[in-house]
């Protein structure tokens, strides 16, 4: 009984408490997880679209920031190296469903996917010189060069005698050398 | 008096109001991170069996049908699997839901169809295997829903079970005791709690079990003020978290989603109301009602929460009484998580650790995608053990007793240098020295490839060079003199260059070696991924090195493609427990090498399974051939190593003990057996090498001769060369080639 009467006089009391709080009201508590933070980040707490950092490459082999939105300023895009189309795997295989997303990643402007589904791709069919190729023109439109360049050499290595694929793979390696 | 016990108490409220204002307002669930195996790839010709599918499925909690009319569902026979993905969101993009028919053909998928909804179908990938968590200090694991995601069911019967007044009270509930009270006279048993959803929030958020009267005041209290700020939706969402619903070792399960994942092996949405009503009924003792301990009394409990929710409406009686009729469902076991992996998590762990402190991967709910491939990791585990066994040599009256003979092995995709598996020791699951990342030993011969890289890569070489495999002694700078030996203590004169390696000739190698400089040599094994820098003692070219399996996995897998390194990985993407991208890392490969040069190495460790050291495993590897590979042996016979590699996959094998001691193997006797039992096991897949255009073969006669005397070609052998540096004419039996024959040659394969 006695619980009784403090809880409703401490209600009561409470009720006048509020009052003077004017907190504004969170969202849902269910929240899940805030973005990773950093060793060695600059600000201790920075949400990842300012997150713009660079990595000692070490294995693994690439710690790339990817802004979460594809409009925070990307570098500007490379002239595309033209790919043609009618090398890509014919229709209905797994090579050709994904290079269509490779594409659509490209057009949505979020190249790193691009670069994700072209290796998918590439644990599928590894010795597919074009798929290393695209590999390769992804990079360079990325900028960086070291690694478009060793992935034109290994789609080089796998052109065999497509002599189509050979000259294009090597116009895009002259490109990479004048950067 | 009374006044400053009012004032007392009026400080006491606006302390609890602040503090629970500040506390639930941030709440913040400190989140394990989670990390995942490479998902399963479906598509015509992948390799995988339907014995392979179906296992994943079943570890990814799938549930058998007959038929298959929702996601998490699947039917097999034994060429046939259908089922229903659940899709994920990866990294890559969003993976749909979908009904696939895959058809096998012994190892490999034959084909694949969807349905009318799905059409045709190319590629399914399946939600990735969570092998691993890093969990936070506090134990505790949950899986954070949003309660617009939690099944009406679930919510109705927590409702009717726990606090049938929840939307109607202000967080503490005088009525509900009574009736609770009354209820449970007449039930015989407590059957409903006093205590609201409210209450028991703050006694789980607040972690505490005291019972004093002053404890429960403030229990009150802080219910009174969460229900001030803020709504029932938000705190019966945080409920729905936060609820303490069982203990799987140290760790805590929180919340109704995981415990799906627990109980069932399924997520929350696919659960059937019988299922749902277990866990309604957990809150109250989730060990005394653990439904795999206490199956009676969870069965008991489950149909109380039914009873309950029928009487209030929320479901029909007939409802009930068919959910009531189900037998308890929970999988046997929690979902399995293998062995834990310890080799290859410490492996990501040595990876994150660049990127990401302890704290955000213990609490911020990271998505780790790692590349372990399960089908290869854990048919591994399953053989490691036993193979090791079958070429222990027992101790002896000449070899004392000491640690067992310990191993490591690390499988590497031969193309991209994705780790596939790794074993740090024999034992699968064993948490301690991992050797396959820190047994840091000589490497013997494995070392010779890099020693004949480097002479090809002068251009003094061929394959048919002749070498010297006699008695030699080098002065050393320091003053002493090194005096190599073979193996066997024989010598055997001239012979060419291939032979040696395949035959493994130190003295040989040593003449090679001493002429292309040892400089060179350890600059080539640089180039390959050695990751130390060794002085160039002469005894570097015997392999003098010390390296770790992983290390050596690095440098075999720049052979394995081609002269192309491609720095090892274990850890593919991150992203935060939304799915969101955090980090990439790539592949990345740098040619290192001339295809040329590395065709011609290539050819002559073909030739190491062909005819030289591992032929003692061509009738095991009929199916496998052409590999390439190098057993390595050190000093005293303390290390037995075997690298090789198909067209697929890259192994490496250590064998050897913790003190050093002999072991009684070489790389031959211990090693490869190891090596060809697990890799036969994985269906290593041949290599396929076709030459480069600037290569050509020329018929050799078998015998080298160092002048054209003597020259016999009646036995020849065909051996590459690259165009404009044939062999000495001394040895070479065909001078006239027509155009046709190289052409021939040019487009030959490399299978000899």
């Amino acid at each position: 009984m006695m619980t009784r009467i403090s809880v409703l006089l401490l209600l009561s009391l409470l009720s006048a408490c509020a009052s003077y709080s004017g907190a504004s009201r969170p969202g849902a508590p269910v929240s899940t997880s805030e973005p990773a933070s950093v060793r060695d980040a600059a600000e201790p707490v920075a949400p990842v679209q300012e997150a713009a950092r660079s990595f000692p490459v070490q294995v693994p082999p690439q710690r790339v920031d990817i802004p979460a939105q594809p409009e925070t300023a990307p570098p500007p895009p490379e002239p595309v190296p033209e790919t043609p189309r009618e090398r890509a795997a014919p229709a209905g295989t797994p090579a050709s469903t994904l290079l269509a997303s490779v594409d659509q990643a490209i057009a949505d402007g979020d190249l790193e996917r691009a670069a994700a589904v072209s290796e998918r791709a590439l644990r599928i069919s590894p010795r597919d010189g074009y798929l290393w190729y695209r590999l390769a023109s992804i990079r360079y439109q990325q900028q960086r060069y070291g690694e478009a360049e060793g992935f034109a050499r290994r789609a080089l290595s796998f052109a065999g005698n497509d002599g189509d694929l050979s000259r294009e793979i090597n116009n895009l390696l002259g490109q990479i050398s004048q950067r | 008096m009374v006044l400053l016990l009012v004032a007392a108490i009026a400080i006491w409220c606006v302390w609890i109001d602040y503090k629970i204002r500040r506390d639930f307002s941030a709440l913040q669930w400190a989140l394990p991170a989670r990390l995942y195996a490479r998902p399963v790839e479906l598509y015509a010709g992948a390799h995988l069996s339907a014995a392979d599918l179906t296992d994943t499925l079943q570890r990814l909690g799938y549930r058998e049908a007959n038929q298959v009319n929702e996601p998490g569902e699947y039917n097999a026979s034994s060429s046939r699997v259908r089922l229903w993905t659940r899709g994920f969101s990866f990294w890559d993009g969003d993976e749909p839901s979908v009904y696939v028919d895959v058809d096998f053909l012994g190892r490999r998928v034959n084909s694949l169809r969807g349905n009318e909804a799905t059409g045709e179908l190319a590629l399914a990938r399946l939600e990735p295997v969570e092998i691993a968590q890093i969990n936070p200090d506090t134990g505790e694991d949950r899986l954070p829903l949003a309660l617009s995601d939690v099944p009406e069911h679930l919510v109705n019967a927590v409702i009717a079970v726990e606090d049938q007044r929840f939307y109607s009270h202000v967080g503490v509930d005088p009525i509900g005791i009574a009736r609770a009270f009354v209820t449970n006279i007449r039930a015989g048993s407590i059957v409903q709690g006093g205590s609201t959803l409210t209450q028991q929030l703050i006694k789980n958020l607040y972690l505490t079990e005291e019972q004093t009267l002053r404890r429960k005041i403030e229990e009150a209290l802080m219910a009174l003020a969460l229900e001030l700020h803020f709504s029932k939706d938000e705190i019966l969402g945080a409920y729905m978290n936060e609820i303490f619903l069982g203990q799987d070792g140290n760790r805590a399960i929180h919340g109704f989603a995981l415990a799906a994942e627990h109980y069932f092996g399924r997520p929350l949405d696919e659960l059937e109301l019988d299922e749902l009503a277990l866990l309604a009924g957990l809150p109250r003792g989730a060990s005394f009602y653990h439904p795999r301990r206490n199956p009676e009394r969870a069965t008991d409990r489950r149909n109380v929460v039914l009873a309950q929710m029928m009487n209030q409406g929320f479901i029909t009686q007939q409802q009930m009484e068919q959910a009531q009729a189900q037998e308890l469902s929970v999988s046997a076991r929690p979902t399995q998580r293998g062995s834990g992996y310890p080799a290859f998590m410490d492996l990501v762990r040595n990876d994150l650790s660049r990127d990401y402190d302890a704290d955000a991967l213990q609490t911020e709910g990271l998505r780790i995608f790692t590349t372990l491939d399960l089908r290869v990791q854990n048919t591994m585990e399953a053989a490691l053990g036993d193979a090791v066994a079958a070429v222990e040599v027992p101790d002896g009256p000449d070899r004392p007793a000491g640690d067992p003979l310990e191993a490591a092995m690390v499988i590497t995709d031969a193309s991209t240098g994705d780790i596939r598996a790794v074993a740090g020791s024999r034992r699968p699951g064993y948490t301690g020295f991992n050797r396959a990342l820190r047994a840091v030993r000589p490497i013997g011969s494995l070392v010779k490839p890099a020693v004949v890289l480097t002479a090809l890569e002068s251009g003094d070489f061929t394959l048919a060079s002749i070498l010297s495999d006699a008695p030699v002694t080098i002065a050393l700078d320091n003053g002493d003199s090194w005096s190599p030996r073979n193996y066997d203590n024989q010598m055997y004169g001239d012979v060419y260059l291939y032979d040696s390696l395949q035959r493994s000739l130190n003295l040989a190698t040593v003449d090679m070696g001493m002429k292309v400089g040892v400089a060179d040599v350890v600059e080539t094994l640089r180039e390959l991924g050695l990751e130390s820098n060794p002085p160039p003692f002469p005894s570097v070219l015997l392999g003098s090195v010390n390296m770790s399996p992983l290390n050596v996995a690095q440098m075999y897998q720049t052979l394995a493609s081609n002269g192309f390194r491609s720095p090892l990985r274990a850890v593919e993407a991150v992203t935060t427990g939304t799915g969101e991208r955090l980090a990439r890392y790539g592949i990345e490969t740098q040619q290192v090498a001339d295809p040329a040069d590395m065709f011609l190495l290539e050819w002559a460790m073909q030739g190491v399974f062909e005819r030289g050291t591992a032929r003692n495993m061509i009738n095991r590897l009929d199916n496998n051939l052409p590999l390439a590979g190098k057993t390595g042996t050190t000093n005293d016979l303390r290390d037995s190593w075997f690298a090789g590699y198909g067209s697929d996959l890259v192994g490496v094998v250590w064998l050897g003990h913790d003190d050093n001691r002999e072991t009684g193997l070489t790389g031959s006797s211990g090693a490869l057996r190891v090596w060809t039992d697990i890799m036969g096991r994985l269906d290593i897949q041949p290599r396929q090498s076709f030459a480069p255009s600037d290569i050509v073969f020329q018929r050799v006669a078998e015998q080298p001769v160092r002048s054209g005397n003597g020259l016999d070609c009646s036995t020849a052998v065909m051996l590459p060369f690259r165009a404009g540096q044939l062999p000495d004419p001394a040895t070479r039996c065909d001078n006239t080639d027509t155009l046709l024959d190289t052409l021939i040659d040019r487009v030959r394969n490399l299978n000899p």
